[in-house]
């Protein structure tokens, strides 16, 4: 199936979402074809993050339908779906113990176990995201900001997901360490990735910007 | 062997003249706390003295179905105390908790009368009336802190669990490090107990057993397969108590659902 004829890789229509009675989203769509990228800005607090969120099921909307490869996620799908994304957040939690197991700690579900030959690949991407294999060993807890945000990125790439949800996962990286993590997502044409970033220069070779209106602070009708 | 000997009432009365001492301490320290310990008191002797009146009805009939109903409401009393204790909504995990409990203190229980002991009865009031009750209590305990570690430790690490879904974790796989630390920390104290008894302290039902009027070697025995039975009981209901609460307290799309918990923190 080609680019074209292929269903969007991420899409929403018309989605809503309040937190109790505030509406965070109301009425956003946004769609992104296979391989394609775009950034998702907009003021802090605007539900960037919460559009992330709903791609992967842990923000249910209040209206609207979201959607994955075309396929609508539901209770019933989100399971599978997720299958298909990487995610990373802002300050990712890489759990417990070493970078080394939280590196490997998603290969022991069974959903991933089939690509566990991908570990091989760590010392090469550690190589280009300036991180030092001497953190393999060294416990999460005592790991910087950025190091935890750059192993939580090559932890979801060794995962060989097509669709990649970044959310501000350069916020604490250096310069050099930013242009590595732009510079491997523009290498990377066969992955769709939507990124939440304020570094929008970083990422001057995606042409595509997403902006998340914000809502203005009112309440939700009552029903 | 002696047969026990009873306590007359004038006596019992006499048991409570050395709550001079509590008594004394809370006067001279002031310590805050003089209306709770009466009403615990009073509520301690009126309970005991209502449930041995009960039990002496109980042991003389020793009907299978009545003991049965009596272990019952141990179990369900047992129920509603976890529920409150680990700050759940009574209504959402009642029924597991109920299940995990029966189940933690019916099998050990079972073995212990029919296996252990060879009564034709399991049910048999003079053994499974307090035996149960000891399984039951400790199952109880470790509920209490396994059920509460298990959710807590999810809600307050939520990030790091939502993580393991996104990587492509199922339900079981995501809750299986919760799961796991709550399980050593339900069952740590009574591996603790197994390693110092007869050491620290001369354990209850070895005492009762002595009091009874059995030897010492018979009263190790039945230690030795109560503490068994109690271990068992707790790795059992521990299990359960996670398992089947789990089914009631995530939502379809694998979150914990914040509604479980009675002082529920914003979506």
């Amino acid at each position: 199936m080609d680019a074209v004829s292929a269903p969007n890789a991420l899409e929403t229509n018309d989605l809503e979402v309040r937190f109790g009675k505030q509406v965070v989203l109301q009425g956003f769509s946004v769609s992104l074809k296979p391989g394609e990228k775009a950034l998702l800005t907009g003021p802090s607090g605007c539900g960037k993050s919460t559009v992330l969120r709903c791609f992967l099921g842990f923000v249910i909307p209040d209206a609207g339908s979201v959607c994955l490869d075309g396929v609508e996620l539901t209770a019933a799908t989100v399971w599978h779906l997720r299958g298909r994304v990487a995610y990373v957040g802002q300050e990712p939690d890489l759990g417990t113990g070493t970078a080394a197991q939280a590196i490997e700690r998603p290969f022991y579900y069974r959903s991933n176990t089939g690509l566990r030959h991908n570990l091989d690949r760590v010392p090469e991407l550690f190589e280009r995201f300036n991180l030092s294999r001497d953190l393999l060993p060294k416990d999460v807890g005592s790991l910087s900001g950025g190091e935890k945000q750059r192993i939580a990125l090559v932890s979801a790439i060794l995962l060989d997901r097509r669709i990649f949800l970044l959310d501000e996962v350069t916020s604490a990286l250096d310069r050099v360490s930013k242009q590595a993590v732009a510079g491997y997502f523009r290498s990377r044409e066969d992955v769709t990735a939507l990124i939440v970033a304020h570094d929008l220069e970083m990422f001057s070779f995606i042409p595509r910007v997403v902006e998340v209106p914000c809502q203005p602070r009112r309440e939700a009708p009552h029903e | 062997m002696n047969e026990i000997v009873d306590i007359g009432l004038w006596q019992l009365a006499a048991a409570y003249l050395l709550l001079v001492f509590p008594f004394g301490i809370i006067l001279w320290y002031r310590v805050p706390m003089m209306g709770e310990t009466v009403v615990a008191l009073v509520r301690m002797t009126v309970q005991l003295l209502l449930v041995g009146l009960y039990l002496q009805v109980l042991f003389q009939l020793n009907i299978l179905w009545l003991n049965a109903l009596w272990l019952l409401v141990m179990v369900a009393v047992a129920d509603v105390s976890i529920v409150r204790s680990c700050n759940l909504r009574l209504m959402r995990i009642a029924l597991p908790v109920f299940l995990a409990l029966a189940a933690g203190t019916a099998v050990p229980l079972t073995l212990f009368t029919g296996l252990i002991l060879r009564r034709p009865n399991v049910l048999d009031a003079q053994y499974a009336i307090p035996i149960g009750g000891m399984i039951l209590g400790n199952c109880l305990r470790a509920d209490i802190v396994g059920i509460r570690t298990f959710y807590e430790l999810i809600r307050s690490t939520e990030k790091a669990f939502l993580q393991s879904l996104a990587e492509g974790a199922s339900l079981p796989e995501a809750t299986r490090p919760y799961a796991r630390k709550a399980s050593q920390a339900a069952l740590a104290p009574t591996v603790a107990t197994m390693a110092t008894i007869g050491l620290v302290s001369l354990p209850g039902m070895m005492t009762g057993v002595i009091l009874g009027g059995a030897g010492p070697v018979t009263a190790i025995k039945y230690q030795i397969a109560i503490m068994i039975s109690i271990f068992s009981g707790t790795a059992i209901t521990v299990a359960l108590g996670i398992r089947l609460t789990t089914k009631s307290s995530f939502t379809p799309y694998g979150l914990l659902d914040p509604t479980v918990f009675r002082n529920q923190s914003k979506k």
